[in-house]
């Protein structure tokens, strides 16, 4: 495209349609001594026809075009000549009458050709001819009009079209009349029948004329005949649907789609009958209200006759019983405007109508009520589920997931100090009805134990001799499904210089090689699991006790928290793992 | 490749071309003789003859003329004093058989006969695409191509279509006039020979509505037809019903349902009946001076045909051999208390594989000249920025429809440009007009404003762009100027679902 003429003295950088181009005038360009501007331009493709891009006219136009964008002249005023449109001696007026109002917005039409064409049979000059003599042979009022008979013509014509597509093709005979009185139907009206016998003999001439071809001029579409497709006359071919691959998705698709297309329509239907049978209803009420007032009608009759007087309160027309007036509104600004000097007032009626006093509500109510809701709620659904799991033996873990743990949502790591190692730390949880999970029933005496054999367990203020990061601190949260997990912060190992390095080094060998790792899934926060620990740990707490209480203390103290942690590790992630560096 | 190819290759060894004196009664369809129009004398191609009220009447076409000016002439205006070129002989095979009975050919053809057996003798000749393509070598040497590129392609997809069949055998057994006609009617086979195969489902799958080359049929079928106040003469073919070309001197055609009558009686009665007042569809467009109306071509199947029909006679380049159904007509009318009458339209594709945003765009001749067009490739490209999509008109254009559109791109592009901005961006200036980045990068190397100045590529705003543009403004300001308001466009693109695309829209 930015290739030009040859012979340029330098290279050009190629043009980038997305780079900024300077524009500029004429002037400002610098003008090559060898310009020749008609060099410059390049063929650019027309896009006419190639066989007519050289044709006298269009070449004659562009190279006037050309010279005037190249010299700047005055372009001459050429045109490509064509055959000439001329005013027509008809009468515009009488053919197309002033009919046309336009809207005031913009049209918005849907109806076609067919719709607004009405008859279309049009009859012809010897129609015309024909129609004219057959009139004048009969009786004023027996005449047929131009419409009636094109209405005849056209049914002749469609019939024939319908019982014998292909005329055209096979030479059928013309049809007789019988066949097509048989075909009578509501398109053809009563005045129009009467002329129908004597318009047929019209039409068969015209159609032996024509060798039973449409007496109106046609198209000529496909007949699926070899000559069709060089028929310069044969137009408007149907193109193929686009084939679409079939498989079974589709199939399956297809299927719902009219499924679903079943379910709509009857669904529509259904909706269509409960209408009607409202309507009915309403056709029915209203007989009866007609009937009743009629029946009233009838009653104030007699009783005026009869000189009954009195209690005419049936004569009511369907008496209600009188609405509750609303109270009389006290309008706040009047009273308050009311009395100037008095200051603010509590107003007697609140802006909602109610009096200050009643159905006052109190958010202790409002808030059990609220708390009692949920519970139903929570209590409903239990139900349900107990109810759903009928007959069903419920073989996941915790079908029912607990209520969250409030408490742990807020608290957060708080430090715990022992004298000795703690078997499970325990849970974090302020107040004691937080902690509602499995480890409700153990801890008490647990603690109490734990108390009672001296272990100093502080909550919450970490105390002031340690410093708080080297603090140790536990938490316990409770995870989906009821996992309990135990964070801990500030752990700190004991440095172990007394085990060799090899020693120190045996967990790594202590698992299977991972390629064959199976991890048989054990809770350790089940209650059995915690109790069987806590068992082990009592009987080593009792033999140090016993053995070294004074001596070897710390030495204990130091093995046993190298245990506990390993135990944590395993607690919380299922399986072994090195202990790591405590992360506070 | 194939074994005549010789006689395929026009610039090879163009075959001599047999000239010689004329009589009337030699003079035959194929015969170039010279002609006088409007003065002077031009070489013309008869394409058929025909007795009219006892004269013998010649239907020409005018070499370097577009085909809308073919015409029915008089014998007297055939220069006989001059040497005529005859048809170059058929296939050396044949020659023998046709060109002996040939002499006396044109004595006996009966016009009557020769008109009606037209249809006939096309389907005689694409059954044998081997003859035609041959025949039609004389015509291609005279005209030799000018994009060598493509003549290599023509060569390739001739053989392609020769080789593959034999004569049939029937092929000598045909009528006189058919041959004789069969050379007319294979000279309309144009330059470009595409295999008809080919060609059908090109436009098929792409829904393109130009003109299948050998379709055309190159006679005009109508003398004139009566549309509104106007009397207007046909350009080109176009495939009404057959009765109107033997027996209607007149087509009448209603200017609001655009149905066709071969006769006035009919016409009228017709009219009496009519209750359309506008093209049946919605109005997207109003302004002061004109209305656009969108036609969908499924729902408003008669009406679009009839559109389609009567646009064939006024647009070389355009088929009906598919339906109308994959198409949107935007309809330009003017008002008055008649209805609206239709000025133009456009036809677009529902969904143009190529990008195009006009299929056929047409301005009926009865309001040529009027600067109806301009309005019309407007209203396309406001249509495009609407849909957020770049538009270009559906290839190939007519000889006035590279100018509309041409002048169209100067103006849109010079304006841009004389905004008072100091740069510019190929691919912005498409986007500001909706005009693809080709379109706007070829009128501006056609206007010689894309140079190179110092090292740089630049844009130049040549002295006689903007003395044209001024020139045109001071005109607009005498006249006043039409213009399409694009806020006055109440449209949405319309969006085909899947469903209606599978089934055929």
């Amino acid at each position: 495209m930015t290739a030009r003429v040859t012979g340029q003295r330098f290279r050009q950088r190629k043009l980038s349609t997305k780079q900024n181009l300077v524009i500029l005038r004429e002037h400002e360009v610098e003008k090559l001594i060898d310009d020749d501007p008609a060099r410059h331009v390049p063929k650019v493709e027309t896009g006419v026809e190639k066989g007519e891009e050289g044709e006298h006219h269009l070449q004659a136009v562009i190279s006037a075009a050309q010279a005037a964008a190249q010299s700047g002249g005055k372009i001459a005023q050429l045109y490509i000549p064509t055959p000439e449109a001329v005013a027509s001696k008809l009468q515009y007026e009488d053919l197309y009458p002033k009919n046309f109002t336009q809207p005031a917005t913009y049209i918005r039409y849907s109806s076609t050709v067919e719709d607004t064409i009405g008859c279309p049979y049009c009859m012809n000059s010897e129609d015309l001819a024909w129609l004219k003599a057959y009139n004048q042979r009969r009786d004023k009022r027996e005449r047929c009009s131009e419409d009636e008979f094109e209405e005849v013509m056209n049914f002749f014509e469609e019939t024939s079209q319908t019982k014998q597509p292909f005329a055209q093709v096979d030479n059928a005979p013309v049809l007789s009349f019988e066949d097509l009185q048989a075909e009578f139907d509501e398109t053809i009206s009563e005045s129009s029948r009467r002329f129908a016998k004597d318009i047929y003999s019209h039409w068969k001439e015209q159609r032996l004329l024509k060798e039973n071809h449409p007496l109106l001029p046609q198209l000529k579409f496909e007949t699926n005949q070899e000559t069709d497709d060089s028929d310069p006359y044969v137009c408007f071919r149907r193109r193929e649907v686009r084939q679409v691959r079939k498989t079974r998705g589709r199939d399956a698709q297809v299927t719902e789609k009219i499924k679903k297309l079943r379910k709509e329509l009857e669904d529509g239907r259904l909706l269509m009958h409960l209408v009607k049978r409202r309507e009915v209803i309403i056709r029915d009420q209203l007989a009866h209200d007609k009937a009743i007032f009629e029946g009233r009608r009838a009653l104030t009759e007699s009783k005026r006759k009869l000189g009954i007087k009195g209690d005419d309160e049936e004569l009511l027309v369907n008496q209600k019983k009188p609405a509750p007036k609303p109270k009389p509104r006290v309008d706040v600004a009047a009273v308050q405007r009311g009395i100037p000097g008095m200051g603010q007032k509590p107003p007697a009626v609140r802006p909602d109508g109610r009096l200050v006093d009643s159905d006052l509500v109190y958010l202790e109510d409002q808030l059990n009520k609220k708390s009692e809701a949920i519970d139903r709620f929570i209590e409903e659904n239990l139900l349900k589920h107990k109810k759903w799991n009928v007959g069903w033996i419920d073989k996941t873990w915790r079908p029912i997931t607990p209520p969250l743990e409030q408490a742990a949502a807020k608290s957060d790591f708080r430090p715990v100090f022992t004298s000795s190692q703690l078997p499970t730390p325990p849970a974090s949880t302020s107040s004691a009805e937080g902690a509602g999970g499995p480890m409700e029933v153990d801890q008490p005496d647990k603690q109490l134990d734990l108390a009672s054999r001296g272990t100093r367990i502080r909550y919450a203020t970490p105390p002031e001799d340690v410093p708080f990061q080297e603090q140790t601190r536990y938490r316990r949260r409770i995870g989906r499904g009821g996992r309990i997990m135990v964070d801990r912060r500030g752990v700190k190992r004991p440095k172990l210089d007394a085990i060799d390095e090899r020693v120190a080094d045996r967990y790594r060998f202590d698992c299977d090689s991972s390629e064959d790792e199976q991890v048989y899934p054990v809770d350790y926060t089940d209650n059995l699991h915690i109790r069987y620990r806590i068992m082990i740990e009592r009987q080593g707490d009792k033999t140090h006790a016993q053995q070294q209480q004074a001596a070897a203390a710390a030495a204990a103290a130091a093995m046993q928290n190298r245990r506990a942690i390993e135990n944590h590790n395993r607690s919380s992630s299922g399986h072994l793992l090195p202990p790591t560096a405590p992360t506070g | 490749m194939a074994p005549r190819e010789n006689s395929h290759e026009p610039s090879g060894t163009p075959v001599p071309l047999e000239t010689g004196f004329a009589t009337l009664a030699t003079l035959r369809p194929g015969v170039k003789a010279f002609v006088e129009k409007d003065g002077e004398t031009r070489k013309a191609e008869i394409l058929t003859k025909q007795m009219r009220r006892g004269k013998m009447k010649f239907y020409v076409h005018y070499e370097d003329f577009n085909k809308r000016l073919d015409e029915w002439i008089d014998s007297e205006r055939i220069d006989l004093t001059r040497e005529v070129e005859w048809p170059a002989p058929e296939k050396p095979e044949k020659k023998k058989a046709s060109s002996s009975s040939k002499k006396d050919a044109p004595s006996k053809a009966d016009p009557k006969n020769l008109k009606r057996s037209r249809s006939k003798l096309d389907r005689e000749i694409s059954a044998t695409p081997s003859e035609s393509t041959s025949v039609n070598i004389p015509g291609k040497a005279s005209r030799p191509s000018k994009a060598s590129g493509k003549e290599n392609k023509e060569v390739l997809v001739t053989s392609e279509v020769t080789d593959g069949t034999t004569p049939k055998p029937e092929d000598e057994e045909i009528d006189l006039v058919d041959v004789q006609d069969a050379a007319a009617a294979a000279k309309a086979a144009p330059e470009e020979v595409f295999s008809r195969e080919e060609e059908i489902e090109k436009l098929r799958t792409g829904g393109s509505m130009t003109q299948n080359q050998t379709e055309i049929s190159r006679v005009r079928n109508l003398d004139k037809i009566q549309m509104g106040k106007y009397e207007v003469e046909p350009w080109y073919f176009s495939p009404y019903p057959i009765d109107f070309a033997t027996d209607a001197e007149m087509v009448y055609i209603c200017e609001f349902c655009l149905s066709y009558f071969g006769e006035e009686t009919s016409f009228n009665r017709h009219r009496m009946k009519c209750t359309l007042l506008h093209p049946p569809g919605n109005e997207i467009y109003r302004d002061d001076f004109v209305s656009f109306f969108e036609i969908d071509g499924r729902r408003q199947r008669t009406w679009c045909r009839n559109l389609c029909l009567l646009s064939k006679l006024f647009l070389d380049h355009k088929t009906l051999y598919y339906d109308v159904d994959p198409f949107l007509f935007y309809c330009m009318c003017i008002r008055d208390e008649h209805g609206c009458h239709l000025v133009g339209y456009f036809s677009k594709e529902k969904e143009s594989a190529e990008g195009y945003n006009v299929a056929c765009i047409l301005t009926l001749p009865q309001y040529q000249r009027k600067g109806f067009g301009k309005l019309l490739i407007d209203f396309s490209y406001i249509l495009s920025k609407r849909e957020g999509k770049l538009g270009s008109p559906e290839k190939p254009l007519s000889d006035l429809g590279l100018l509309g559109y041409r002048a169209y791109w100067q103006e849109t592009i010079v304006d841009l440009l004389l905004d008072g901005k100091v740069e510019a961006n190929i691919e912005e200036i498409g986007f500001a007009s909706a005009m693809t980045t080709n379109d706007v990068l070829h009128t501006l190397q056609n206007l010689n404003m894309l140079r190179y100045n110092k090292n740089q590529h630049v844009i130049v705003l040549t002295d006689a762009v903007v003395e044209q543009r001024e020139r045109q403004k001071a005109k607009e300001k005498i006249k006043g100027k039409r213009s399409l308001d694009p806020e006055k466009l109440i449209w949405k693109p319309p969006v085909f679902s899947a469903a209606s695309r599978t089934w055929n829209w």
